[in-house]
């Protein structure tokens, strides 16, 4: 999961203000609230030695291509069903810790993210997502258990 | 003159390891006779490198011969990040048992995931089909 | 509201939490199970088919065809049942005795051996559910779930909350994945992938045990040592520890004895714990049901009163040597899964073949009788990988016959 402090992490640190912040941490806070892109620091994006962190955070930060309104998209040729997002799903797991929190059948089905339906997953509540709203951090509990990247985010 | 014929095509040989599919087990509880299943089984994959010997693009059959048979499936590339040279992999179906060894030292268990095959380009011959 | 929930019988895992919508006994919705629950689930057909010699014929027909099959043979062979419920395997059992028939399994050339020694208590074992709620290092060591058994992560072995694993996966749980590939299952392991060449199982093995002892462990493939004693570091600090054993794993192996002894290395250590990763969903079931009733798990040839075992029994040594004269495949399809090197030779013998679809078995049988699928179209119970009972009734109604109706037929018929 990531937060401003990690995309912190991987800032020049120099604090030089080129971006028209503060600090590069009001940079990475900036970044979080998408109001700046990772473009808009001139220094990641043109300095070699920043290269990494400039291809990891633009990374987090595709842009949007016809997704749902949160950027939310199901490859579903992809998908197994195998559940992995589904039980790692930290809304998920708050709001039906003795159904797919436990590994099991859904019981209260309709605060879930995330279910799965005839094989294939189904994404509902997508507001209810960790990467949006107001508190939104860059949480990737469904991306990383998903052995074949048949969840985005775009 | 076409010396092209006088050529020896490129040959290899590799190890086959075989291994399960999920979306080939699918296609084989829909139906075991269908294009599906064929298509997810008659495959093997390939370090690019040994396609390349082969010369053969990914998508074209090639053939897969042993003392035990013959078969020609989809030639893919693994998609491995580690080099893996001389060893491929096959889902396990009809099409990798027809290469399977009958040895099996008095014990009951073939070597399904140990299949010693040379592999050359089928020149746009057809998938085998599974019947006898 | 209690929710009536289905058992899938789609693999060994059985999951019990089956939720579908049908209509007219044809199933339209699955929820929350995997993609090959789904296909098992919807695989049923219309009619009921009975065929002998590739002619359509009644019921009554198929069965006296088959019953004077197994009574003109001297030693027919009775193989599959690792798709059918108990229920069905004490009738082969039974019918096997009758015909002095040679009976066996698809675990004869798959993980019979380690269910044969976790049933002699040569392993410590475990249930799913104690995993789930307990197990803190899992190890999948050639085995693949994500494709064989996909919510063997979800449901139990990686991801669930348990009762004494409230925090997560991401803080209280190592999976470790040993394979030859990088496999679904690896990828999901991430940094816990630990890629070994083909064949090189026993030496990794021996050199882990090195490494639980603070020795340097070696290989010819020269595996770096520092990253087994970091994994050896990982399993020493193990509160309950798993090994998921695949066939990958088993195939590598000539005999168990190196998974014996890295049991036992990793229990002076730790607290290890090892389940097969059973395939069908009933073959652990057979092994036990046979187990019971005669003392061996697979491979057994009737004669009279006595009960002889031993590899030559099993069906690929038995074909191989031409020493079967009939056989009565059921929910099996050898003719797809065996070596055709020795498949072929079912051509020479009359073959009955009872299962819910049409495979390349049925189609080249003498006698085809189509049965219900299993644990969709008809009940029983069976035994999970883990050695769990599980009942289960049927999903659909059909008037396709099951296997355990067809066998009593056909003794009867005897």
């Amino acid at each position: 999961m990531t937060n401003a402090m990690e995309l912190y992490q991987m800032l020049p640190k120099t604090n030089c203000k080129k971006c028209g912040k503060t600090s590069c941490m009001a940079f990475a806070v900036a970044l979080m609230a998408r109001e700046l892109t990772p473009d808009d620091c001139p220094p990641l994006k043109d300095e070699p030695k920043y290269r990494e962190g400039y291809e990891k955070i633009s990374g987090l930060f595709k842009p949007s291509e016809g997704a749902t309104e949160t950027g939310l998209v199901v490859h579903e040729d992809l998908c197994f069903g195998c559940g992995n997002c589904v039980v790692a799903c930290p809304v998920n797991v708050a709001n039906d810790p003795y159904g797919v929190g436990s590994g099991n059948a859904p019981k209260n089905i309709n605060k879930l993210i995330l279910t799965i339906e005839n094989g294939i997953v189904k994404a509902q509540n997508v507001g209810e997502c960790r990467r949006f709203g107001k508190n939104k951090i860059l949480c990737n509990g469904c991306i990383v258990t998903c052995p074949v990247e048949a969840i985005e985010f775009v | 003159m076409d010396f092209g014929s006088f050529l020896t095509v490129p040959e290899i040989k590799v190890k086959v390891v075989t291994y399960r599919d999920i979306f080939q087990d699918k296609a084989m509880i829909e139906n075991r006779f269908g294009e599906e299943y064929r298509d997810r089984s008659a495959v093997i994959k390939l370090d690019p490198a040994d396609l390349k010997q082969l010369s053969v693009k990914k998508g074209d059959t090639v053939i897969l011969k042993n003392s035990f048979g013959r078969v020609v499936v989809r030639a893919e590339e693994s998609g491995y990040e580690t080099s893996h040279r001389g060893i491929a992999y096959m889902p396990n179906s009809p099409w990798s048992n027809i290469l399977v060894s009958d040895e099996t030292g008095g014990t009951g268990v073939p070597k399904f995931k140990d299949i010693s095959v040379t592999v050359t380009s089928a020149k746009g011959e057809k998938v085998t089909e599974p019947g006898f | 509201m209690e929710k009536n929930y289905h058992v899938c019988t789609g693999c060994g895992l059985l999951c019990d939490d089956i939720e579908v919508e049908s209509e007219k006994n044809i199933i339209n919705k699955v929820y929350t199970a995997c993609r090959v629950g789904v296909a098992h689930m919807k695989e049923g057909k219309e009619e009921a088919i009975f065929r002998v010699d590739n002619k359509p014929v009644n019921e009554e027909t198929a069965i006296s065809e088959a019953a004077s099959i197994l009574k003109n043979a001297k030693n027919p062979l009775i193989f599959g049942l690792g798709t059918s419920t108990s229920e069905t395997h004490k009738l082969a059992i039974e019918l096997a005795r009758k015909t002095n028939a040679t009976l066996d399994d698809t675990s004869s050339f798959c993980l019979g051996s380690l269910v044969e020694a976790l049933i002699h208590n040569k392993i410590k074992t475990c249930t799913l559910d104690d995993v789930r709620n307990k197990a803190d290092v899992i190890i999948f060591w050639g085995a693949d779930p994500s494709d064989s058994h996909p919510r063997h992560l979800s449901k139990y072995s990686y991801f669930p909350r348990g009762s004494e694993k409230q925090r997560g996966w991401e803080e209280e749980r190592t999976a470790i994945a040993i394979d030859i590939r990088k496999s679904h299952t690896a990828k999901i392991c991430g940094n816990y992938f630990f890629q070994i060449p083909p064949g090189g199982d026993t030496e990794f093995i021996d050199a882990l045990i090195a490494g639980l002892s603070g020795k340097l462990p070696k290989t010819s493939y020269n595996y770096p040592p520092k990253k087994i004693l970091e994994l050896a570091n990982i399993l020493k600090g193990a509160k309950f520890g798993i090994v998921f054993a695949g066939l990958g794993l088993i195939y590598s192996l000539e005999n168990l004895e190196p998974l014996f002894r890295l049991m036992k290395a990793l229990n002076e250590k730790a607290n290890f714990h090892l389940v097969p990763m059973v395939g069908h969903y009933n073959m652990r079931g057979f092994n036990e049901n046979l187990f019971a009733e005669t003392g061996y798990v697979n491979s057994v040839k009737f004669e009279n009163d006595i009960v002889k075992h031993g590899p030559e029994y099993s069906i690929v040594e038995s074909l191989k040597a031409k020493t079967v004269d009939a056989a009565l495949i059921i929910g099996s399809d050898p003719l797809s899964s065996l070596p055709r090197s020795i498949a072929k030779n079912l051509f020479e013998i009359p073959v009955i073949s009872m299962d819910p679809c049409e495979t390349l078995t049925s189609r080249n049988a003498k006698v085809y009788i189509n049965t219900a699928i299993s644990g969709v179209e008809a009940g029983g119970t069976a035994t999970r990988m883990d050695g769990t009972k599980v009942s289960f009734k049927p999903v659909v109604e059909t008037n396709h016959p099951s296997d355990e109706a067809i066998l009593k037929k056909i003794m009867e018929a005897l």
